[in-house]
């Protein structure tokens, strides 16, 4: 084949993504781009009503409400879900007998379809024959209403996504498995406990993927707290719970608002830029990276 | 210090790396431990450092037992064959690793760091890291975090394999005089029976995870305690012949002679001599290696000068000095 026999035959193979992306993607988001500055409902031809729907957002309670619902999901749910795979990923790294299994473990509720999780956390969040408050009851722990408290909710919706990180887990595994043991060999001799080791050698050679997981977490966090926030609360309990992606739902399907939730999403999109952007600015200001 | 293993086995599952190893380390030697890969050169290392225990067997270092330390409390230095530089720190960081792991004042490590970085030569690199370094740069990297702890030993192995030839001769000369000056005992693993040979006050060679002889350089060359040894230092390799054949020696025998003491003899057909054909000529510039076939098909390998005369399929007339030859026990491959 000549180069450009080659060539050809390269972009054949990239048309069926480029074509996904452009009818899934990118008109999408030209629409959207173009209804936040209009009264669309769905129905009928939309007005353009200039920056109408930036002013209602600035004076809506209940976007100021899904705003810091959002907020405080990703605070939570980032850290700890990135901390549980990194955990669980240098543990399980070492090669151990049975090793196979608790990683397979590990993986697994990350298969498991978000709306079977969900049903299954209804069930062991539920206050009062679900396990968890069965277990905390046993041990004489206080056993909280869940979903029936905004912050019961809120740390439910957590508690269930801590669960599906089998990717995390895989990269963290993959990483710390490609790191040669004559590090940990030559720090041993060195007087290095298993603590420094970690401290010094482990993490440090981890950050690139760290801060890869940990800055896709958060844009996966901003959107995927969707499916559980309905089923499990449906955004209540009085907008603890009521996520971006909840509100915008509930703007464009439940109310018809198209035009005004199309602007919620450009504030979605907004967001997580900038958190994003705080990211990355920080991770080159500490120098994690060198 | 003085290093003795005593009866030292190694068994991973079913097999013996190390095989009631008994070896001794005289103070300030430079002993190269030598044989071919698995051949459990590495492990009685590993087992000396502490990062393997043994399953049976003791090492004494300096007379005291230390087979149950850590091998942090052992004071000795190890080099990788890998190197083993951590990727995310400079050649300063490297080096400094252990002495700030250990909490030693800040300025003192960065006047050590500075005085072995001066030694190796590495003064204007201690800011750079490991993948802005040269392989012979990182090969002296880790050579200086060794150094930097000033330990009792040094255990080396295979520094060098991964340098190119050229880098890997005058790393190896580097060492040798590094070792003089330091003055610490030294064990040096190698595969390369030709850094062994150079390098070693003496020689430990291994194979099977038994060791087969240990001597100086001149000693385990000239009298190989038994077959294997014979074959494996020494390139091309020692000839070994079945006793009776064209190197003479009692049928249940197997007689050795190197490459060097067959001589070319000038008269076409001596009286104490054999014929054979050359087979292959390869010239190596300072030397000759004639590969040869004796008339009752043995193969040999002989060496001569420079700018040899025979050619591919020229006949040619050879003799060995009996005093020169080398007797081994047929069956138990001892030297006799």
């Amino acid at each position: 084949m000549t180069t450009r026999q080659v060539e050809r035959s390269s972009w054949a193979f990239l048309l069926p993504y480029a074509l996904g992306t452009l009818v899934l993607v990118l008109i999408p988001a030209v629409l959207t781009l173009r209804y936040a500055f209009t009264d669309f409902t769905g129905l009928g031809s939309p007005q353009f009503t200039g920056l109408d729907n930036l002013r209602r957002l600035r004076d809506d309670p209940f976007f100021a409400a899904s705003l810091q619902a959002s907020a405080f999901h990703v605070a939570m749910a980032v850290p700890l879900r990135l901390f549980a795979a990194v955990a669980l990923g240098l543990l399980l790294a070492a090669p151990r007998r049975g090793g196979r299994w608790y990683r397979v473990a590990v993986y697994l509720p990350t298969v498991v379809p978000d709306i079977a999780l969900a049903l299954l956390f209804l069930w062991v969040l539920n206050p009062i024959y679900g396990p968890l408050n069965q277990v905390l009851g046993a041990v004489g722990l206080p056993q909280p209403t869940w979903l029936a408290t905004p912050w019961g909710a809120r740390v439910g919706v957590v508690l269930m996504l801590a669960f599906p990180i089998g990717e995390a887990f895989l990269v963290v595994l993959a990483t710390r498995r490609a790191i040669s043991n004559r590090l940990y060999e030559a720090a041993a001799l060195e007087g290095c406990t298993p603590w420094r080791q970690l401290v010094h050698i482990t993490l440090p050679l981890l950050a690139p993927v760290l801060v890869l997981l940990a800055i896709r977490d958060t844009v996966v966090m901003l959107q995927v707290s969707f499916v559980p926030a309905y089923l499990l609360t449906d955004g209540g309990p009085g907008n603890a719970t009521l996520y971006l992606p909840v509100y915008i739902y509930d703007q464009a399907f439940e109310f018809f608002g198209f035009g005004y939730s199309a602007m919620i999403t450009l504030a979605l999109i907004a967001i997580t830029l900038a958190l994003v952007a705080v990211q990355v600015l920080l991770v080159r200001r500490w120098r994690v990276l060198r | 210090m003085t290093i003795r293993f005593e009866r030292v086995s190694k068994f991973f599952g079913d097999v013996a790396a190390l095989d009631e190893l008994d070896l001794s380390v005289s103070d300030g030697e430079l002993l190269v431990l030598v044989g071919p890969s698995g051949c459990g050169k590495s492990t009685a290392l590993r087992v000396l450092a502490g990062l393997e225990q043994p399953t049976s067997g003791r090492v004494l270092v300096s007379d005291r037992d230390i087979t149950s330390l850590p091998p942090h409390r052992r004071d000795v230095a190890m080099v990788f064959q890998d190197l083993a530089l951590y990727p995310h720190m400079t050649s300063r960081q490297n080096i400094g690793f252990g002495p700030r792991i250990r909490r030693e004042p800040a300025d003192e490590v960065r006047r050590r760091t500075e005085e072995v970085a001066r030694q190796l030569g590495l003064d204007g690199l201690l800011d750079r890291y490991p993948d802005q370094l040269s392989g012979g740069q990182q090969q002296r990297v880790a050579l200086a975090r060794a150094m930097v702890r000033a330990p009792q030993a040094y255990l080396m192995d295979e520094p060098l394999s991964d340098l190119d030839v050229q880098l890997r001769l005058r790393a190896r000369t580097e060492i040798v005089e590094l070792h003089r000056s330091i003055g610490a005992t030294t064990i040096y693993v190698t595969h390369d029976q030709a850094e062994a040979m150079t390098m070693g006050d003496r020689i430990a060679v291994l194979a099977s995870g038994r060791l087969q002889q240990v001597g100086t350089p001149a000693q385990v060359y000239d009298e190989p305690a038994n077959r294997f040894v014979a074959g494996f230092l020494g390139s091309p390799p020692m000839n070994l012949v079945p006793g009776g054949g064209v190197l003479g020696g009692e049928p249940d025998t197997v007689v050795g002679v190197r490459p060097e003491d067959i001589s070319i003899a000038a008269d076409r057909f001596p009286a104490d001599g054999f014929r054979a054909e050359v087979a292959l000529v390869e010239s190596l510039g300072s030397e000759t290696v004639l590969s040869v076939r004796c008339e009752d098909g043995t193969r040999l390998a002989v060496r001569t000068g420079p700018r040899s005369p025979y050619r591919a399929n020229a006949t040619i007339a050879l003799s060995v000095d009996p005093g020169r030859r080398h007797i081994f026990d047929r069956d138990s491959g001892m030297r006799r």
